[in-house]
């Protein structure tokens, strides 16, 4: 299917279920719908000729004929105000298709809100677990906003039930106060019939510290596209990924630092093992504003390609309008390194276990960045359960 | 216990093993010495089937079975250690989890259970005293940002914990300062049985001192060119090795 006949059907759907959508949609969203459908019309699917879209087939991806499980009852937000004024003020509708698709589409918004100089000693989990006995497609929004001062870790799980499709869509808009400080992880563990896009956007003020982690541990087609700007003095971001793909997965994770206040730091790590006939792409734009002095930024992506018919895309891009900066971007593609394998089969170890321990130790260097220690350990776990591929073994509990 | 008849092997299909002939009894411990490129290692590695190597020629045994057939892993389960002339980093493998992996995977080969997490860990306790190795150490990932020496007692460590019957030991001894050297080398004296055998390739007669072998052999351009006691060792300290060389 073509792009154009894939917005076609989108349009088609969004026309026959419009009210529906409305009745059961809070204000705030429903006031940009119109705008977001026209963006969508005008923009469509992005074709593989649009720049950041260039190594996934995002027709292909919506093709099937997916239900919208649509609410029938709106959930205002406590916050009225603030969702109506923040809401759509991070994610453009006029970048390309798939925010003006959720914008037109979406029904629902969690809003994490911590006021000014709150705290949370504590993560809060939002989990998704996919089931349906037809073809789904879901537009979700999120919304945090930390207010001066703040502080808030948010964990975002997937899950899907095996057995069915699913489509995904997701939109989050990260506001980052003065001296606030956000982490925002997104780890999935679905399957290979679960499609995502999911887009995150993040502002970071003047002091404010910003993480974001995505994990893909499973799924079949996942684009995570996480843009951060770093508005104010001295703010920091630090963007990680550990993408493990398998089968004919395909995982894309494309990001944009935008450097835009002096003596900002920008952390990027996204590491992928590329195993059967499965496919990879990072694409990672770093920009440094001429106002953009004493900018300091490190991004590197690092995969492991395990089989001849895996595919490995890399793309760090460093734009630089500044004097006064440190910046370094690397990205490696490499194989199992020969001498450890040995080294680890000389010691008794079967190859099976030594390739898996070297996947694993490979995936893992992205752990040791993660600031919040029990998540850490439980991501130990999980990527060690699937690479070993065991449902319930006494490692996966 | 190892009979190896007129072996060659080569490597990138460049010939470095020209016809080796070498028996190695229960118990027996053989020092091998001879110049940098004579092929010591590559001897090493063709024992534990490193697979850059191709056997053109001849045969080796080990306990009645033809070790050619065996793959690397089996080869260790069979009993065969090789402590490396440069042991490997592994960033991000756990010690430890090494370890157990490689424990439990010679006891499944034994038909034996798998050793408890408290069990394997007395047992590593045990076995790091041995060669006095930090335990620090044993919490990283494997031989990463060791010394020299330290990834030379982590070797020995790792010995310590797979009893092997022939151990080989490549150049273990050099990257040592005295202390450590002694330390190692008691170590392994300590871990032998009248059963194990080894095979030591050094430079130096420090370590032989401390070792004793019943037999030392000369190495040169791939071929063993004189065998004999322990004199012989101390024969090529003093004169080196040009009296072998045509
Ligand atoms: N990968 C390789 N390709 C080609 N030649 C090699 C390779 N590795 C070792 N050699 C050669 O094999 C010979 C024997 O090397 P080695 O067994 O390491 O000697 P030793 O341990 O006695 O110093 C040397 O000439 C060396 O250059
Ligand atoms: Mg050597």
């Amino acid at each position: 299917m073509s792009h154009m006949e894939a917005t076609a059907q989108y349009i088609r759907l969004f026309e026959s279920e419009r009210e529906r959508i409305d009745v059961g949609a809070p204000a705030a969203l429903n006031a940009l719908r119109d705008k977001a459908a026209d963006a969508f019309r005008r923009l469509g699917f992005p074709s593989k000729h649009v720049e950041r879209y260039k190594y996934t087939d995002v027709a292909a991806a919506f093709a099937p004929d997916y239900g919208l499980k649509l609410a029938t009852q709106p959930a205002e937000p406590t916050d009225f105000e603030l969702v109506s004024k923040l809401y759509g003020t991070l994610a453009p509708l006029e970048a390309d298709g798939i925010a003006a698709l959720n914008t037109m589409l979406a029904q629902d918004i969690v809003v994490v809100r911590v006021p000014a100089g709150i705290k949370k000693d504590h993560p809060m989990q939002i989990t998704n677990n996919w089931r349906s006995t037809l073809p789904l497609m879901q537009n979700r929004r999120l919304m945090i906003v930390a207010e001066a001062g703040a502080e808030v870790q948010v964990i975002l799980t997937d899950k899907a039930e095996a057995g069915q499709d699913y489509l995904t869509t997701q939109v989050t808009e990260i506001f980052v106060g003065e001296g606030a400080r956000v982490e925002f992880y997104d780890i999935e563990d679905t399957h290979e019939r679960c499609h995502r896009f999911h887009q995150t956007f993040a502002q970071v003020a003047t002091g404010g510290s910003f993480t974001h982690a995505a994990f893909t541990l499973a799924s079949g087609l996942s684009r995570n596209q996480t843009d951060v700007t770093l508005a104010g003095e001295g703010a920091t971001a630090s963007l990680l990924g550990s993408a493990i793909m398998a089968g004919h997965q395909h995982v894309d994770n494309n990001t944009l630092i935008d450097h835009q206040a002096p003596a900002c730091t920008s952390r990027e790590l996204y590491k992928y093992v590329a195993d059967q006939q499965s496919s990879g792409a990072f694409a990672g734009r770093v920009l440094v504003r001429e106002d953009a002095e004493k900018t300091d930024s490190i991004e590197r992506n690092a995969n492991l390609v395990c089989t001849e018919e895996a595919r490995m895309w890399t793309q760090p891009m460093l734009e630089i309008y500044a004097d006064d900066v440190q910046c370094s971007h690397g990205s490696t593609v490499g194989q199992i390194n020969a001498d450890a394998l040995f080294y680890m089969l000389q010691r008794g170890l079967s190859e099976a276990e030594a390739r898996m321990l070297l996947k694993q130790a490979f995936a893992s260097e992205v752990l040791d960045e993660l600031p919040l220690e029990p998540l850490r350990l439980r991501l130990a776990a999980l990527i060690e359960k699937r690479f070993r591929n065991c449902e319930n073994c006494k490692l996966c509990k | 216990m190892l009979e190896i008849r007129n072996l060659h092997a080569s490597i990138g299909g460049k010939e470095i093993l020209k016809g080796i002939d070498l028996s190695v009894g229960e118990g027996e411990i053989h020092a091998l010495m001879g110049l940098n490129g004579a092929g010591k290692s590559t001897l090493s590695y063709v024992l534990v089937g490193h697979p850059a190597y191709e056997v053109t020629e001849g045969s080796i045994t080990f306990r009645g079975k033809d070790l050619l057939q065996l793959s690397p892993d089996e080869r260790s389960h069979e009993g065969i250690f090789l402590s490396f002339q440069q042991p490997v980093e592994i960033p991000g493998v756990p010690m430890t989890k090494f370890m157990q992996a490689a424990i439990n995977a010679k006891r499944k080969y034994e038909g034996k259970e798998p050793l408890s997490a408290a069990e394997f860990l007395k047992l590593m306790r045990e076995r790091r005293k041995i060669v006095e190795l930090d335990n620090k150490l044993t919490t990283r990932s494997v031989n990463e940002g060791f010394s020299g020496g330290e990834k030379k007692r982590n070797e020995i460590f790792q010995m310590a914990m797979l009893e092997p019957r022939l151990a080989i030991l490549d150049e273990t001894d050099s990257g040592l300062d005295v202390d450590a050297l002694r330390i190692v080398a008691e170590g392994f004296n300590r871990l032998r049985t009248p059963e194990t055998s080894a095979i030591v390739i050094t430079h130096y007669q420090r370590l032989l001192d401390y070792l004793k072998p019943d037999f030392v052999h000369v190495l040169i351009d791939g071929r063993i060119v004189k065998s004999g006691g322990p004199e012989l060792a101390a024969e090529i300290e003093n004169r080196g090795f040009e009296q072998f060389l045509v």
